[in-house]
């Protein structure tokens, strides 16, 4: 699914796996944060993947 | 192909005559070139209705999913790989099937024969060789290597003899082999491209989508009761024809086909608007090829990688 | 009618004058087909096309359409008011549009134009357009619109006809609306002995029809007959069938649409869509029942609606004018032709059909 949704055209940066216990709170926390900064740091080009209204004829 | 369609009318007779069959699935001409229609016979005298020749693209597979009755079946190399699949995925049971094997030397492009000249065309022909095709129209005719107007699946297809069946119609046809051709040249020609580039390419492929679902509906593997494109409760995606929404067709309709998909082409043929969707299917299985070694419907006897887990699968990728 | 010669140099000359009152359609080759586009300032039509791959239904009334846009933001004094969007009042003029299509206009105006309900949206897309048509001198062999409600020379529905001769185009203006056209582009010049040279053209032309379909005796069928025919006509003619959109999609007189709420953050619009009757939710009802939950349903609708309640209804002849789309795109060979033969000929008697392939 990676490789497709990469092949497809998504920043690799946007695309993380992890495997998260529902014991390892912390890991999730340092997850959730680097995913969201990596993510964040590639914001200018993310306007392709917004549906955007349509246009009236 | 005159002798492949009178095995097929031979051996079909042969099985409603004994009863071994209730009824035999195959092709018979259309009404217009390039355009065979899928059918059934359900007695003797239908089957001089069947015919074989390179415009028997449509996978036939797909007309057996959840029937009941003993079925013949005409099927070509991929039909029968995606008989395997529906037999491991329980849409059919093996023991309901009487396959007729074809060996498949390939299907004929009708985008590429129709884009190629300007008129429409009024008649096909296949030389009894295999060699060449001949079509003609009002004021052109026109004759190809049969080779250079091959569906591009089938120009890469390296399973033309069907995988499983009960009889064939004629001695197995030479396969192709990684030596012959490079099947995944063009996936690898859009690995290489940067993530806009990427989206670029989709974009245009995707550009003419009309949503009419043929490629969907072409497909053996798309068998579910309801696509998750209508559902409506709770409805997932948009209906329109915006971009984002064709691509989340496209993209999710592929990734289902993960590991299952053979490459039949039945999508493309579909396409009123000839878009290659195989585009995002051939990725797949390159990538089933080279994490798994799996290639889709060559066994009923081993579950497919994406329904199995080993402890060895490929995981780089989770952090 | 006023027929007026336009010599072939001429044509692109009058269409740039014509750039500034009209937003210009035409056929544009992109991929490997033809498709009305909206032309760029300086882009030509490209008339050298049988037809266009989709039908010209979409001019008038696109696939996605925005009816109405609202406001989610609590604080908007306009929250959750339905409003009709402002719409481009420029006319429009679709140069190149086939008989055929320009027929089937007058087809779906049945549905959108009736005296208790009007679509404001088909109307008035069909109130900004002039229709530039131009006659078929090569009908394809998939073609068979004089035996369905048009012509390869049909301009019942068309303000101006163009005739390509040979040498020059020859402009049959038949409205108002024409007429203005034609003096907006400076075309002026008057064509002698005309209509006779269009008449002898469009007499070849019908002559070069290769296929024909019989509906004389639709109406006379009684229609629990013919939906009962399952045996003779529907099972095989089902059997074939994926169930996906691509006659409908392709048709010029399909008319079928279904009616979306989308939102985009704070706002969003009311769409409608073209739906197809091929698909299992086209009759999904709210409760999860689904009166036509099977193929052969969906199948038979989609030939009854056309060449049999339609019909009954309008008597008008069947709602298709010969266009040949739905028969060279159906993946499978599902050919109307075909269907349109065997439910004229179908004998109730027999259960059988005079005609089968």
């Amino acid at each position: 699914m990676k490789n497709l949704l990469e092949h497809m055209g998504i920043d690799p940066g946007r695309l993380h796996f992890s495997w998260i216990s529902s014991a390892e709170s912390t890991k999730f926390v340092e997850v959730a944060k680097k995913v969201t900064e990596e993510a964040v740091a590639l914001k200018s080009k993310e306007k392709k993947y917004m549906k955007t209204k349509p246009k009236v004829a | 192909m005159t002798s492949y369609t009178d095995k097929i009318r031979e051996i079909s007779k042969r099985l409603l005559k004994e009863g071994k069959v209730d009824m035999v699935i195959g092709f018979t001409r259309g009404s217009v070139p390039m355009m065979h229609q899928p059918m059934f016979a359900k007695n003797q005298g239908d089957v001089d209705r069947f015919v074989w020749d390179g415009n028997c693209g449509i996978n036939l597979a797909n007309y057996v999913t959840d029937r009941k009755e003993k079925i013949g079946i005409v099927a070509k190399g991929c039909d029968a790989r995606n008989l395997a699949v529906h037999i491991v995925e329980n849409k059919i049971n093996r023991d309901q099937l009487y396959i007729i094997g074809v060996p498949c030397t390939g299907m004929l492009d009708r985008h590429k024969l129709t884009a190629s000249v300007a008129g429409e065309i009024e008649s096909i022909m296949e030389d009894e060789a295999g060699k060449t095709v001949t079509i003609s129209g009002n004021g052109f005719s026109e004759t190809y290597d049969r080779a250079a107007v091959l569906q591009e699946n089938c120009s890469l297809c390296m399973h033309r003899n069907p995988v499983i069946y009960d009889e064939l119609i004629a001695d197995k046809v030479p396969e192709q082999s990684e030596n012959d051709v490079d099947r995944f040249a063009a996936v690898r020609k859009v690995e290489e491209m940067t993530p806009d580039e990427k989206w670029a390419y989709f974009d245009d492929l995707l550009s003419d989508c009309i949503r009419c679902y043929a490629c969907r509906n072409a497909c053996p593997l798309c068998y579910c009761p309801t696509c998750f494109v209508d559902e409506s409760k709770p409805q997932w995606v948009g209906k329109s024809i915006d971009p984002t929404d064709i691509r989340i067709f496209h993209f999710l309709r592929a990734y289902h086909c993960a590991g299952r998909c053979t490459d039949c082409g039945a999508c493309v043929r579909s396409c009123p608007m000839g878009i290659n969707v195989r585009a995002m299917t051939k990725k797949l299985e390159k990538d089933c090829l080279e994490n798994f070694g799996w290639e889709a419907g060559l066994t009923t006897e081993q579950r497919p990688p994406l329904d199995t887990y080993k402890p060895d699968d490929p995981e780089q990728f989770i952090k | 009618m006023k027929v007026i010669q336009i010599d072939k140099s001429e044509l692109d000359a009058g269409l740039k004058k014509l750039e500034s009152a009209y937003r210009l359609i035409g056929p544009v080759k992109e991929k490997d087909y033809h498709l009305f586009k909206a032309l760029t300032p300086g882009q030509k039509p490209d008339l050298d096309y049988s037809n266009t791959r989709l039908s010209a239904r979409s001019i008038l009334y696109p696939q996605s359409e925005v009816m109405f846009t609202f406001s989610l933001d609590k604080n908007d004094p306009q929250y959750a008011i339905l409003k009709e969007p402002a719409k481009d009042p420029q006319p429009r003029a679709v140069i190149g549009i086939r008989p055929c299509d320009a027929d089937a206009y007058e087809v779906v105006r049945r549905n959108f134009d009736t005296p208790e309900y009007k679509d404001p949206y088909w109307l008035k897309n069909f109130e900004a357009t002039t229709l530039v048509g131009f006659a078929c001198n090569n009908p394809c062999p998939t073609c068979f619109c004089t035996s369905a409600v048009s012509g390869p020379f049909s301009d019942r529905n068309l303000d101006i006809l163009l005739v390509d001769d040979g040498n020059h185009f020859l402009a049959r203006l038949s409205t108002e609306k024409g007429e203005k056209l034609a003096e907006l582009a400076g075309w002026k010049r008057p064509a002698e002995n005309a209509d006779d040279t269009i008449e002898k053209m469009k007499a070849t032309a019908e002559s070069k029809m290769t296929t024909t379909v019989s509906t004389d005796n639709l109406a006379n069928q009684s229609l629990t007959d013919l939906y009962e025919a399952e045996e003779a006509i529907w099972d095989s003619e089902a059997f074939a069938c994926i169930n996906c959109g691509t006659c409908t999609h392709a048709c010029p007189t399909c008319w079928c649409f279904d009616v979306q709420d989308e939102t985009y953050g704070k706002s969003g619009v009311r769409m409608r869509n073209w739906d197809s009757c091929m698909y299992p939710l086209f009759t999904m009802h709210a409760s999860g029942h689904n009166p036509r939950d099977k193929k052969i349903g969906r199948v038979r609708q989609r030939f009854m609606h056309k060449l049999k309640y339609y019909v009954d209804k309008y008597e008008q002849g069947i709602q298709c004018t010969g266009c040949g789309r739905c028969v060279r795109l159906c993946p499978v060979n599902i050919d109307i032709r075909r269907i349109c033969n065997k439910m004229n000929s179908y004998d109730p008697e027999t259960c059988s059909c005079a005609v089968t392939s």
